[in-house]
């Protein structure tokens, strides 16, 4: 079920790769970079302040934009990719022939899950080659860290992205849903500020998602060199809200797909 | 275990929004029964027909038994199976075939679409290949098979739907208006193929507009109206039931007297109701209804009095006759058929 749905996603994907959504996501990673380069040399003068190396815990703040510019843009088209899958089945007239048979749900989300994420990281590597060409240099990472980071943040945005779903299909809706996910995450997950910075109510807001777990490992491993067992309760606070979104959406989810159904039936 | 879709008492009411929420007054909600405690038997082996006016729960019956749409209350089980408690399971047996709905990938291939669902349904893999070759056989689209959905036409799409419909091999198919949309010779395809699937003990539960298909196929036809079950009979008892029975229609030559009143006392005599008009050529034209045929006796009475006949048509009550008229009664409470 998992193969066949990455093998059908993959195929949709070579005959009909969405250019917008691609442009649409990669634009602000660039830009995030861009203008996090212009003050950083035009307004800093090239120096961070000392509350910033303390609460970010790196005085290399292009670095640290860049990684929190590439957990976003992962995350956007993540959610775009997996979030989306079933509205757009349900657009394209295919829900329907989906759920009347007995496939279950995590296994086709699984299969969208890989398709998406192989495809984001070619993405992402388009967003990091243009911080190169632009300048921003990274150190070396430590590999296994950030491998089991970028696993990590696999299973963060996907399950996240499964009771956004549930409310999509719900709701009859992806727009609002999706765009509100996507300021919330830029804004409480520490993308491009520490959330040192945010009030209170917020910065814990942050915390319940796992995106914000998801890139301190990332730039533990990135920034730092960290070794695995430096990250242990960051990896493991990532995965446990991973789980728990992905265990919340399976409940939910065959609610709004009746709702869905209901819907479509009553109109 | 006698093998059947068995309904008990089959409600479905969609909560339809009466105001916006932020108006005080009143309910907000309102319950719109779709069926109504409805009570089917669908047996393996058979075409089982349902029939209705728009509106009547056709649609909403068909949901609930594919397991898309839970009932709000009652029951269902195939072969045994709950509807609710065993839906996985009842998805297995099940498939539905809706027809004008897409249901198919547009940007895989009709090989594609066939493989990926045979996949989702746990075909085995050695089996899938061949069943997929003999449904694109089936359905008239070898030719086509390896090219993009979003390149078919229509009628194409469709008996792409039912290619799909049938890749798991169900023990009861579900066709929603299945001919919709498609070509008098594929559609007359379409009918053969559900026969045959019907004799070789596949149950069958068809709703179309097409009542001659219906006719046709099904053994027994439910007759629904407003969600509830008016009539159920084979289609000549359903035939019978209805009172607009016979029609005869004759044209005459040229105006006559004598044979206008032999028609009109023929009407006071048996009580058929009779219509005087002219057609396009001016020529009288009378059509007499009755429950019996009344065209020998219509045409004797005629030629006796000096008509002289130039058309006689004898059109005999059809099933449709028949669902409008149990429709219609069944509007009136007081008159619905037991």
């Amino acid at each position: 079920m998992a193969w066949a749905t990455l093998k059908r996603n993959w195929l949709v994907m070579q005959r009909a790769y969405p250019w917008s959504y691609f442009i649409g996501t990669l634009a602000p990673g660039v830009f995030t970079v861009v203008l996090a380069l212009l003050s950083y040399e035009a307004i800093g003068g090239g120096r961070v302040s000392a509350w910033f190396r303390d609460s970010s815990g790196t005085p290399d703040y292009l670095g640290y934009v860049t990684v929190g510019a590439a957990a976003l843009m992962f995350t956007t088209r993540m959610v775009l990719w997996v979030a989306k899958a079933q509205i757009t089945e349900q657009r394209e007239g295919t829900l329907e022939s989906q759920l009347l048979t007995p496939a279950r749900r995590l296994p086709y989300l699984f299969g969208v899950a890989v398709q998406a994420f192989l495809t984001s990281l070619l993405e992402l590597a388009c967003l990091l080659g243009t911080a190169l060409l632009l300048g921003v240099r990274l150190p070396a990472p430590d590999p296994y860290t950030l491998l089991v980071g970028v696993l990590a943040a696999f299973v963060a945005v996907v399950g996240l992205s499964i009771p956004v779903s549930a409310i999509m299909i719900a709701a009859g809706e992806a727009h609002v849903t999706q765009n509100t996910l996507f300021c919330l995450v830029g804004l409480v997950c520490g993308c491009t500020f520490p959330p040192a910075l945010l009030p209170d109510p917020l910065a814990w807001v942050g915390e319940l998602l796992p995106v914000t777990s998801a890139l301190r490992v990332l730039r533990a491993a990135s920034l730092h060199a960290a070794p695995l067992g430096q990250v242990t309760v960051d990896l493991l606070l990532c995965l446990g809200l991973g789980a728990a979104y992905v265990a919340v959406g399976l409940l939910i989810l065959p609610y709004a797909e009746r709702r869905a159904i209901t819907r479509g039936a009553s109109a | 275990m006698t093998r059947a879709i068995v309904t008990h008492d089959l409600v479905k009411i969609y909560p339809r929004r009466d105001r916006p929420w932020w108006r005080p007054a009143g309910p907000r909600r309102v319950a719109a029964p779709a069926v109504a405690g409805l009570r089917l038997t669908i047996p393996a082996g058979q075409v089982t027909g349902l029939l209705g006016l728009n509106g009547a729960g056709k649609t909403t019956t068909i949901r609930m038994l594919s397991t898309l749409l839970r009932p709000t209350s009652g029951s269902a089980t195939v072969d045994g199976l709950d509807l609710v408690r065993d839906a996985r399971e009842i998805r297995r047996r099940i498939n539905m075939i809706a027809g004008g709905e897409r249901m198919t990938y547009a940007r895989l291939t009709g090989r594609e679409n066939l493989w990926y669902f045979g996949q989702l349904y746990d075909v085995p893999r050695a089996r899938l290949k061949a069943r997929i070759g003999e449904l694109l056989a089936l359905v008239g689209l070898e030719h086509a098979a390896d090219q993009r959905v979003e390149q078919y036409s229509k009628g194409m799409r469709q008996r792409l739907s039912i290619a799909r419909g049938l890749i798991n091999e169900p023990a009861y198919l579900l066709l929603d208006e299945p001919t919709l949309g498609l070509d008098a010779p594929i559609a007359r395809d379409l009918r053969a193929v559900v026969a045959e699937l019907a004799r070789g003990g596949v149950g069958v539960l068809l709703t179309s507009h097409y009542l001659a298909e219906v006719e046709q196929l099904c053994a027994r036809v439910h007759v629904i109206a407003a969600g509830r079950l008016v009539a159920q009979g084979t289609p000549a008892e359903l035939t019978a039931l209805t009172e607009r029975r016979h029609t005869v229609e004759i044209t005459l030559a040229a105006p006559a007297p004598a044979a206008d009143q032999a028609v009109q006392a023929l009407s006071v005599r048996t009580g058929a109701q009779v219509t005087a008009a002219r057609d396009d050529e001016l020529r009288p034209r009378y059509t007499v209804r009755h429950r019996h045929d009344l065209a020998g006796e219509l045409a004797t009475a005629v030629v006796a009095a000096g008509g002289a006949i130039v058309r006689l048509e004898v059109t005999p009550p059809t099933l449709e006759d028949a669902v409008l008229a149990l429709a219609d009664a069944a509007r009136r409470p007081e008159a619905v058929p037991a």
